[in-house]
């Protein structure tokens, strides 16, 4: 391939067995790895970042044996690492993200009910989510594991398969046993109530301490130990207590997701130091799920109080951008959507982050990410560009 | 501590009312600021200057008058209160339980206390137009107001601001509804008709009072038939008898002469007549004059001023098909109309184009449209396609949420806009003067020009950006919103007030 300079759209599809390097220049990079590169030029070569700097020094790489193409993305472009959200039941099919039979599914997978072909997911990576931390619902208490996956390429690329348990400490599970008729028929169970939600935590993280059966209670045991990252959904401030209620019992170190409240109980938190993944659902009304009494600040209250978080669900970059918006700090909000989800989740090591030998996940602005004004040009996972969405 | 909110923000809008009119009758004025006049140039650390509610006087070299109360907004943006042509916030109840409803108005309805105001004052909106809502057929008239002020008559700057004309059935089909509408208009233009035509009447009557007398006779020979016309018969036979009488007593006479008495008898029948038909007519306008007058009902009067083109119609189209309705019935008759577009009339955006009115278009701007065969999904942006289709357009809000999280606030609008290929000029365009046009009160707003009324934001940075905030709203030359005293904003933003 020869180089060509100015080429306003990069290579699309590449060759699966050919090959591939190109150099993408931007006049600015956001790495979430140091200060922000302007101008920036990132060579993704086979679906990875190869090198990037103010000047990528092609003579110094290794191209596998092609020539480079060179791709200008022109005046108030920007990169920016492809969005990583640590938290969401959008990749599952919507039939297959809450088991309502029984309480406590520990061996139930998430992976197994991946809609590749979801228009809601599809959407997500138009909007920028590149990878994502697929976790069970919460209309059970313990739902099963999570996946990560990328959204892009039906399942090629899975990056943890059988991943972190999820938890729901929150009133989902008694408000679904509690809505239906009457408490005697066979669709009303325990929990119906919190008390009853924390009794089957309780319950079961005492079954697999004591449990020698190892097949049972493998899963949990291994969260318990930190061996597998344990995620428990709390929304309101005294829920987020109760976990650390049952932490300080079990000895487990919880990742807490939801939020909605914690800037009620920072002190606690900074305290505790559980990694946060913070839902931060319609800020700009007064009321979250279960109630909760929203803070149109609350990210940044808590970065202000030194606590760190991932701001998760879907519209990640209209979310960071209402969460600048109403008081965050601009690096914080990026970093919330990017390397901190990555962090959290345990991928940090291939994606939220710019830099060599990382995933080639990538978005292309027309301008500042943040602004409600720029618009994508398009995503990247792996190397590969989405194709235009269409549009009317 | 949301319970708090509600008060603090009651203590909030009072303390800002009193601070405001205290400061009432001083001219205002604001110091070293970007002023986006919107009338062509934008002026480099300007001044600006209020009297009276009004725009003194705004440039480079500008006098400040002693007297006033100057305020240094150097870093700071300023640019015309933004003018919401849609809204059917605000209002106590925005449907009415009747379908049709003309001669109700917004006024009676709008509530200044309504958080809606002071969210409008917190992002900008300084006009406003309050509009029924979309779930009646014919809805009330909408009202054209500021967003500060405590009473209602303090904040109108238009009252007949046009009637809502729904075509989205609540119940029943679209045919029915319809139908309902034709016939609701056509009863109304049966009666308008009937009027015009019993007023045209008159006037000629009065005109040719005169000529009438002598030509009726002719004209009406066999017009009236009501009992004297009855009586007048009557007579005409005694006299025809008396005649007859008097024949007799000229026994001999021949054949001729029966003749010749009976070409006089038909003489003085003709006689007759004529001074029977001009009695009739006498007591005829004396029977006018008896009867009370017709009482025109509020409803008839509302629907005469539709059908004559005086009170504009807004139609709210639900659907793209809706549009084409709305063609018809604007072609039928001759509204002068505007359109309310839902979200799903993209599909008709060539007939909008070719209509030329004015055009609001839906609050979710960007959607997401599934094939329901193949499912495939397009997005859809609604600024786009009507842009691309020429069509001028105001933006309206809608109540957020969804995968828009900012389309309850206006600027936001116009910043989605923005991020879909309009240039930033014409959004702000859109923001201010165009709904300004729209609405008819651009005389008044829309743009800072000189002895236009004295609506203004003071923004910390360039309009549109994500942390640009309204510093300061300034309606008819009263601050009416200061984000330093929002208590209610604080608390929302950080759990607790400063």
């Amino acid at each position: 391939m020869a180089i060509v300079a100015c080429v306003a759209l990069p290579n699309t599809f590449a060759d699966d067995n050919e090959s591939s390097a190109t150099l993408y220049k931007a006049s600015k990079v956001y790495t979430m790895d140091g200060d922000p590169l302007s101008p920036g030029q990132v060579l993704v070569v086979d679906g990875k970042i190869k090198a990037v700097g103010k000047n990528v020094d092609l003579g110094g790489v290794d191209l596998g044996g092609v020539e480079a193409e060179s791709v200008d993305l022109g005046d108030n472009s920007v990169l920016m690492p492809g969005l990583v959200d640590a938290y969401s039941q959008t990749p599952l099919s919507s039939t297959g993200m809450d088991e309502i039979t029984s309480e406590v599914t520990l061996d139930f997978q998430a992976i197994h009910s991946i809609d590749w072909d979801k228009n809601a997911l599809r959407r997500q990576l138009h909007a920028g989510t590149t990878t994502v931390n697929a976790s069970p619902g919460t209309q059970n208490v313990m739902g099963g594991t999570a996946a990560i996956v990328k959204t892009m390429d039906h399942g090629e690329t899975v990056l943890v398969e059988n991943g972190a348990m999820l938890a729901a400490m929150c009133n989902d599970p008694a408000s679904r046993n509690f809505s239906r008729s009457r408490p005697d028929t066979i669709y009303v169970r325990q929990p119906t109530n919190r008390m009853g939600v924390v009794w089957i935590l309780r319950n079961t993280f005492d079954k697999a301490k004591r449990s020698t059966d190892k097949d049972t209670y493998t899963k949990l045991k291994e969260s318990v130990a930190g061996e597998r990252p344990l995620m428990m959904v709390s929304r309101m401030s005294y829920d987020i207590v109760t976990v650390g209620t049952l932490a300080d019992e079990f000895g487990f170190k919880p990742i807490l997701v939801g939020g909605e409240e914690a800037y009620k109980v920072k002190a606690e938190l900074i305290e505790r130091g559980y990694p946060l993944i913070l839902k931060y659902d319609n800020p700009g009304t007064t009321r979250g799920a279960e109630g909760s009494e929203l803070c149109w600040n609350n990210p940044g209250i808590l970065a202000e109080a030194g606590l760190t978080f991932a701001i998760a669900g879907d519209n990640l970059l209209e979310k960071a951008r209402f969460a600048r918006r109403f008081g965050l700090d601009a690096d914080v909000a990026m970093a919330s959507i990017t390397s901190t989800p990555a962090e959290i989740i345990g991928v940090s090591d291939r994606v939220g982050k710019i830099a060599a030998g990382y995933d080639a996940d990538l978005i292309a602005f027309t301008g500042e990410p943040l602004e409600l004004t720029t618009s994508i040009r398009w995503v990247m996972v792996n190397g590969k560009t989405t194709d235009h969405q269409k549009e009317n | 501590m949301f319970k708090k909110t509600t008060f603090l923000a009651a203590v909030a809008v009072i303390a800002l009312a009193t601070t405001s009119n205290l400061h009432a009758q001083k001219p205002l004025a604001f110091k070293g600021a970007k002023i986006i006049t919107m009338a062509g140039e934008t002026i480099e650390n300007g001044t600006i200057v209020f009297r009276d509610g009004k725009i003194s006087d705004v440039g480079t070299d500008v006098k400040v008058p002693v007297e006033a109360r100057v305020i240094d907004a150097s870093d700071k943006v300023i640019m015309p209160g933004f003018v919401e042509a849609h809204t059917s916030s605000g209002m106590s109840q925005a449907n009415e339980t009747n379908p049709v409803v003309p001669y109700v108005s917004v006024i009676d309805s709008i509530d200044p206390m309504n958080a809606y105001f002071r969210s409008a004052r917190r992002n900008g909106v300084t006009t406003v137009r309050v509009v029924p809502g979309n779930s009646t057929l014919i809805g009330g008239q909408a009202a054209v107001i500021k967003t500060g002020g405590e009473f209602i008559d303090d904040m109108v700057l238009k009252s007949d601001a046009g009637v809502k004309i729904s075509l989205r059935p609540v119940s029943g089909s679209r045919m029915g509804h319809l139908a309902k509408l034709r016939k609701a208009l056509d009863e109304a233009k049966r009666k308008l008709d009937k009027k015009n035509k019993a007023k045209e009447e008159k006037e000629d009557k009065d005109e040719d009072k005169e000529k009438d007398a002598k030509k009726k006779g002719v004209k009406k020979k066999d017009g009236d038939k009501d009992d004297k016309g009855k009586k007048k018969e009557a007579k005409k036979k005694d006299d025809d008898k008396k005649e007859g009488e008097k024949d007799e007593e000229k026994k001999d006479k021949d054949e001729k002469k029966d003749k010749k008495d009976n070409d006089k008898g038909k003489k003085k029948k003709k006689e007759d007549k004529d001074e029977k038909k001009s009695d009739d007519k006498k007591s005829k306008k004396k029977d006018e004059k008896d009867k009370p007058e017709e009482v025109e009902s509020e409803l008839d009067k509302a629907m005469f001023a539709i059908l004559s083109g005086e009170l504009p119609v807004m139609i709210y189209c639900d659907k793209a098909m809706d549009v084409g309705q709305a063609m018809r019935l604007i072609k039928q008759y001759n509204f002068e109309a505007s359109l309310i577009l839902g979200r799903e009339c993209y599909k008709a955006a060539k007939q909008v184009a070719d209509a030329k009115l004015p055009v609001v278009i839906d609050s979710q701007m960007v959607f997401f449209e599934e094939d329901p065969r193949t499912k495939e999904e397009t997005k859809v942006v609604l600024p786009k396609v009507f842009r691309d289709h020429e069509v001028k357009f105001a933006f309206q809000v809608g109540r957020g949420g969804g995968t828009t999280l900012g389309s309850s606030y206006f600027w936001y609008q116009a910043a989605t806009a923005v991020k879909y290929g309009m240039p930033a000029e014409e959004a702000l365009e859109a923001l201010t003067m165009l709904p300004a046009k729209f609405l008819g009160v651009d005389e008044f707003v829309g743009s800072i020009e000189k002895g236009k009324d004295a609506d203004i934001i003071v923004l910390s940075g360039e309009p549109l950006s994500v942390d640009t905030w309204v510093d300061m709203t300034v309606v008819n030359g009263e601050i009416v919103y200061e984000k330093e005293k929002d208590e209610q904003l604080k608390l929302l933003l950080n759990g607790e007030a400063e």
